[in-house]
């Protein structure tokens, strides 16, 4: 199975401001800080995920899609959709009759994610439109979407809970929202391995981008973040009447799929 | 929901398509949003707060909302008029 490391930076609500230094490791903590680690590594975000996935991000995501249920003509909600790459498998599920909407935190991950729709030809690619907003507080009618994704979020988003409750709230009834994320293993070999390949590959090449202290960031997320079974827990406590975890990626990633 | 003037509803100033206006809502109150197309911003009424549209992106995190200071802010040139939905 090929290395699967991914990187998925958080998209959080929070105050806009610059770190005072890159040179000093600090704890990423407040949604704000977070926002900026985003925005920093933008320009190599979209290059880094397929380097240390070497490219099966491309499938896990298409397995995300897959799960949330999402058809033609749908209008689907893509949160923390970072750079675009699930509202693009999104856009041509849905087709020219659908709708997707786009929903982030970064300023400059969403100005990527308009730049690669401009350059993209597929008609089904005029149907994504982008939000700069708030997980924690979506700017969106109740159940106003048929299916949901979140690539990468849902573990850097401080306030996951009312996360939960927000997608909760704006999906329709009956429909699903289809979470992609790295595992959080109860397996003490997975989570070894997860965090040599961290400190020995992914933050190593990271540095060479002037972004190890952000790839850093990411061994500590992965153990802040709910394990499988409790991902499962927070979508019941919230409502959703259906919550399946699915491990994929050698157990390295896991995909939460909750129902309405 | 976002209430507009009767003119076009996706426009290059503007950029909003009518489906997403359908469904957009302050994020704080998720009271309909009003679209000023003098400014380019949608208006929350309800809490006199303002979110800009930059680059056809609406710019709807809390924090991105200006509030707006006067009664004359408040009563933009854009006649509110609520859509049929």
């Amino acid at each position: 199975m090929a290395t699967t490391l991914q990187f998925a930076l958080p998209s959080i609500a929070g105050r806009r401001r610059r770190p005072d230094s890159r040179s000093i490791i600090r704890p990423v903590r407040c949604a704000a800080d977070r926002q900026a680690l985003f925005n920093r590594i933008a320009p190599v975000y979209d290059n880094l995920n397929d380097l240390f996935s070497l490219g099966r991000h491309r499938v896990w995501k298409r397995m995300t899609v897959s799960w949330s249920g999402v058809k033609e003509g749908d209008t689907v909600l893509d949160v923390c959709c970072g750079s675009g790459d699930l509202a693009f498998l999104l856009s041509e599920k849905v087709g020219i009759s659908g709708k997707v909407i786009a929903l982030d935190f970064s300023r400059e991950q969403l100005q990527i994610a308009a730049s690669r729709q401009s350059e993209r030809s597929k008609a089904c690619y005029k149907n994504i439109e982008w939000i700069e907003g708030d997980a924690v507080n979506l700017p969106f009618s109740k159940s106003s979407f048929d299916a949901a994704t979140i690539g990468y979020g849902l573990r850097n988003i401080v306030d996951r809970r009312k996360a939960m409750e927000e997608m909760y709230k704006v999906l329709k009834p009956g429909s699903k929202v289809s979470i992609l994320d790295f595992n959080k293993s109860t397996s003490s070999l997975n989570s070894s391995i997860q965090d040599w390949m961290i400190d020995y590959i992914v933050v190593p090449i990271a540095s060479g981008y002037g972004l190890a202290n952000e790839y850093h960031y990411l061994k500590n997320s992965i153990k802040e973040y709910l394990t499988g079974n409790e991902l499962e827990m927070l979508a019941g406590e919230v409502g959703f009447s259906e919550a399946k975890f699915y491990e994929i990626g050698a157990g390295f990633m896991g995909n939460l799929v909750a129902t309405r | 929901m976002v209430r507009r003037s009767g003119v076009l509803l996706k426009s290059a100033a503007t950029g909003i398509s009518s489906r997403l206006a359908e469904i957009l809502v302050c994020p704080l109150t998720k009271q309909p949003l009003r679209m000023c197309e003098k400014t380019n911003s949608l208006i929350s009424d309800s809490i006199g707060v303002s979110y800009p549209i930059v680059e056809w992106i609406p710019r709807l995190v809390p924090s991105d909302g200006i509030i707006l200071q006067s009664d004359q802010d408040l009563n933009s040139s854009d006649s509110p008029q609520t859509n049929s939905s």
